[in-house]
């Protein structure tokens, strides 16, 4: 099975694509101006803005961006349309011939193109007396469309996808939440020669839904014998089912021609000069890369939370151990969306000093256990120094042996002697620092006593 | 000159050479009149807030623009009092006006005969109102050959030296807004005010400052294609006037060849009539203009019945020319062809300015025709008409048109082009003109 997708996102621009019309509005046709109504004599002018988000995403995408852009006037007639003609991008797209890497496999990107959104058509009334009403708010609203090579092989991959996609494109340019739902989705499928396309499915499940069905409508046919025709449909939310779209609606005659009333921009220039900010699926690359981790370790610890993340890189690059082991992470990462809303200098301090002393063995593992589920829960440990020194611990021991100057001479005959000033010490700290260093601190005077 | 106007005058004289679509009214004169220090028109495809603006077409019918053109604005914020919209062929189709649906104007110097288009009411206004200007709008010459055909002074600036926000498009790559004169002193007072950025369009960003200072002219080419079907009148009239040039101005003119101008005119057309039909696509019957009010029918038959009743034949048949040169499989023979054309004749200007400061040809290949003789014509017969005018306009060139010569009364013109931007030397040009060349007006009967 091979699915390819064209996806059309908003781009979360104020103004619209051509004019300075908001890009929200509360009544109907409220954010509406000569230009993106097609008034005669208004014109275009393009929202520099949007055309650099564009670039940003056809960056981040590998794209190979042309020297120069320009866009097109597609022609068709329908009534959310106002000009009967949309400004889109054909021959000079910003962006082609990328890749977006995703759990290890590379989906090729074939184009990244800006264009502006109609208007949006609400039929009202009974039926039979149905009227239709047409909003033109969302007339020039700017969208990115992505479209991939038949690069994917299930529906649920092809959500993946989508869904990994949307999470590094509200990192890069700020897409926002709601796109879950409102992502618009044209998709190619193919299980035999011909493909069919589905048109304007809109949102992730849908988009999943669609495909398991026309892979399973598609494989029925083959094995009845007949053969699939490459034809257009549509997805039915109610009936989740697909169905053929009226050939008329999609002519593909469009009769492009170069918009004339905006210029030609220098897009290799403008992206040149735009740096990306680093996207969670960069981020997992470098992790991996930087600390010699996994990339499912990686993926997790970002997607955990980016401040998550961020303590990890304090962790590693303070203490000079490259692994940090997984238990910690996966403690912190169970817990990090508590811990996060009461985090604070102090805790953050705190968490910073307890994986330091388990990381350098002053004490050990089953207490770094509890100390961190102690500071995991807010207990007593927030914001009190763990660690006590060698030479505090030193003085301790001595002061203890000093008392008991039988234990030394017990000690050449029976090691086990020492247990009991571990125990005194422990006992002293509250189980503050690690027994294992305690052991080692009291054996070694111990065999210092006894060799003097 | 605004105190001998009266909006009596300006009805009676409309009645007889029908220059105007719509007039200001009695009310509305008196009431700014005092303010103003000059009179202008406005094309009828340019956005005005007081008057309907309609491009000439009955599909626009009752559309007042919610704004002025830039160009209205920049004049109005002047002290021009807007006294009325011009007659012109529908959205610009057309080079005899006689496509208009408001009414064809008549020549001033003869009513039986053609003002030119399509900014035909504008020529005529000029010629008929004294220290008059008058917008006007040029896509393949539709400054120039009324200027011609009127005897006065057509100014098209470089593409993208005037703002086109305002302008009902007929091609957007082509349409440059202009004057229309009688003195090139009205030239010289007029154009700066409407020249200039502005932010409203993207295409009038690029331009350098306008600079009107003097400017040597020292050469100037004919190229021979352009004196090929000429008629005898014009033929005679012009090469008089390039004696007078050589003679009185000691300016030297050679002959050069410009093969390439043979294909701008069939460029022209697929261009033109392609971003024209995709321009035309928006007069649907929803928004603007002619609304229609019964909505059961599928849109489809909504638009097309819309669409069937109110353009007129030209824009019909334009629609379908650039739909034709724009569809798949005919693209690359035609759009995409002409765009190459294009390149080549502005590269063929590019060369010829290198040894000479200006390009001069007759604007018309013919003298103003009569309406009788034009029913006659074949829209091929039309279109051919304008092959001298639509080379400059085609790589949008700065052109003027002069009035040099006259035969039984009739004006005949000249056409200079000069390299982009360089107005400068048009002006300077007409103003030398003007000292050796006596302009004749025609006496007004009422």
């Amino acid at each position: 099975m091979k699915i390819g997708l064209e996806i059309h996102l908003q781009l979360p621009t104020t103004s619209k694509l051509f004019c300075s019309c908001p890009t929200s509005a509360s009544e109907p046709n409220e954010a509406i101006c000569p230009t993106c109504l097609g008034f005669p004599g208004s014109r275009p002018r393009l929202n520099r803005k949007a055309l650099e988000m564009g670039l940003m995403i056809a960056k981040r995408l590998r794209c190979q961006v042309p020297e120069i852009t320009w866009f097109s006037r597609k022609t068709y007639f329908y009534p959310d349309l106002p000009k009967n003609f949309q400004i889109t991008q054909y021959e000079s797209p910003i962006g082609y011939n990328g890749e977006f890497l995703f759990d290890g496999k590379s989906i090729r990107i074939l184009r990244v193109h800006l264009e502006e959104d109609p208007g949006k058509i609400k039929r009202v009334g009974k039926p039979g007396e149905e009227v239709s009403l047409i909003d033109y708010n969302r007339s020039g609203i700017p969208l990115v469309e992505i479209v991939t090579a038949p690069d994917l092989s299930t529906p649920r991959e092809a959500r993946d996808f989508t869904s990994a996609l949307l999470t590094e494109l509200r990192h890069l340019v700020g897409i926002s939440d709601k796109d879950e739902q409102t992502v618009r989705v044209d998709a190619n499928i193919s299980i035999a020669e011909e493909r069919v396309e589905v048109k304007n499915i809109l949102g992730l499940r849908n988009l999943e839904k669609a495909l398991e069905f026309e892979f399973i409508r598609q494989s029925k046919m083959l094995k009845a014998g007949k053969k699939i025709s490459r034809e257009t449909r549509r997805y039915d939310e109610e009936r989740k089912v697909t169905l053929p779209a009226r050939e008329k609606e999609f002519e593909e005659d469009y009769g492009y021609i170069l918009e004339p009333d905006l210029g030609v921009y220098n897009a290799k220039e403008i992206a040149e000069s735009i740096a990306i900010p680093e996207t969670p699926l960069m981020r997992v690359e470098r992790l991996s890369r930087e600390y010699g981790i996994g990339l499912a370790e990686a993926k997790k610890i970002v997607f955990t939370s980016y401040a998550f993340a961020d303590l990890f890189e304090d962790i590693s690059s303070k203490f000079p151990t490259n692994k940090v082991p997984m238990w910690i992470l996966d403690q912190l990462a169970a817990n990090w969306s508590a811990l996060e809303k009461r985090m604070t200098e102090d805790l953050r301090t705190s968490l910073l000093k307890t994986i330091g002393s388990i990381l350098s063995g002053s004490i050990s593992e089953s207490e770094g256990r509890k100390m961190l589920v102690s500071i995991i829960k807010g207990e007593e440990f927030v914001g009190t120094s763990q660690e006590i020194d060698t030479r505090e611990l030193n003085e301790l021991i001595c002061s203890i042996l000093n008392e008991h100057p039988e234990i030394v001479s017990d000690y050449k005959t029976n090691k086990r002697a020492a247990n009991f000033v571990i125990g005194q010490v422990m006992k002293a700290l509250k189980g503050r620092c690690s027994s294992d260093e305690v052991a080692r601190l009291v054996k070694n005077e111990l065999e210092r006593r006894i060799c003097r | 000159m605004i105190d001998g106007l009266s909006v009596e005058y300006l009805i009676h004289l409309n009645e007889k050479y029908r220059i105007f679509s719509q007039l200001i009214n009695e009310e509305e004169f008196l009431r700014i009149k005092g303010r103003c220090h000059f009179h202008f028109s406005a094309k009828d495809n340019l956005c005005t807030t007081d008057f309907q603006s309609r491009a000439g077409s009955r599909i626009l019918d009752g559309y007042k623009p919610p704004f002025d053109a830039t160009a209205v604005r920049k004049l109005r914020e002047s002290g021009g009092l807007l006294i009325g919209k011009t007659n012109m062929d529908e959205f610009g189709f057309g080079t005899f006006c006689t496509n208009s649906a408001y009414g064809v104007p008549r020549n001033p110097f003869d009513t039986e005969r053609s003002c030119g288009g399509s900014s035909g009411g504008a020529a005529a206004a000029v010629a008929l109102l004294d220290g008059h200007v008058a917008l006007a709008v040029s896509t393949g010459g539709s400054i120039s050959c009324p200027a011609s055909f009127c005897g006065v002074i057509g100014m098209t600036p470089t593409y993208g030296r005037v703002s086109r926000h305002g302008l009902i498009d007929y091609s957007n790559s082509l349409d440059k807004i202009g004057l229309m004169c009688r003195s090139a002193s009205d030239v010289r007072k007029y154009l700066p005010i409407i020249s200039g950025i502005d932010p409203l369009d993207p295409t009038s960003c690029a331009q350098p400052p306008l600079d009107l200072s003097s400017s040597e002219i020292r050469k100037i080419c004919i190229p021979r294609e352009a004196m090929q079907g000429i008629s005898d009148e014009v033929e005679v009239a012009f090469r008089k006037a390039i004696e007078v040039i050589e003679d009185g101005l000691n300016i030297v003119v050679e002959e050069v060849n410009m093969p390439s101008l043979r294909f701008a005119l069939p460029a022209y057309y697929v261009l033109a009539t392609s971003e024209a039909s995709t321009n035309l696509a928006r007069y649907s019957g929803m928004r603007f203009g002619i609304v229609k009010e019964d909505v059961s029918t599928h849109f489809n038959t909504f638009f097309s019945e819309v669409r069937s009743v109110f353009f007129g034949k030209e824009a019909k048949r334009r629609i379908l020319l650039g739909t034709y040169c724009r569809r798949i499989g005919f693209r690359d023979r035609y759009y995409l062809k002409a765009l190459s054309v294009r390149q080549i004749v502005k590269e063929e200007y590019l060369r010829v300015f290198q040894d000479f400061d200006l390009v001069v040809m007759p604007t018309m290949p013919f003298i103003a025709p009569r309406f009788s003789d034009i029913q006659k014509m074949k829209p091929l017969d039309m279109y051919k008409a304008d092959f001298l005018t639509v080379p400059p306009n085609l790589v949008g060139l700065p052109h003027i048109s002069l009035p040099c010569g006259y035969y039984h009364g009739m004006p005949i013109g000249f056409q200079l082009v000069a390299p982009h931007w360089e107005e400068n030397r048009l002006l300077h040009f007409a103003e030398r003109w003007e000292s050796v060349f006596q302009y004749q007006f025609p006496e007004v009967k009422l």
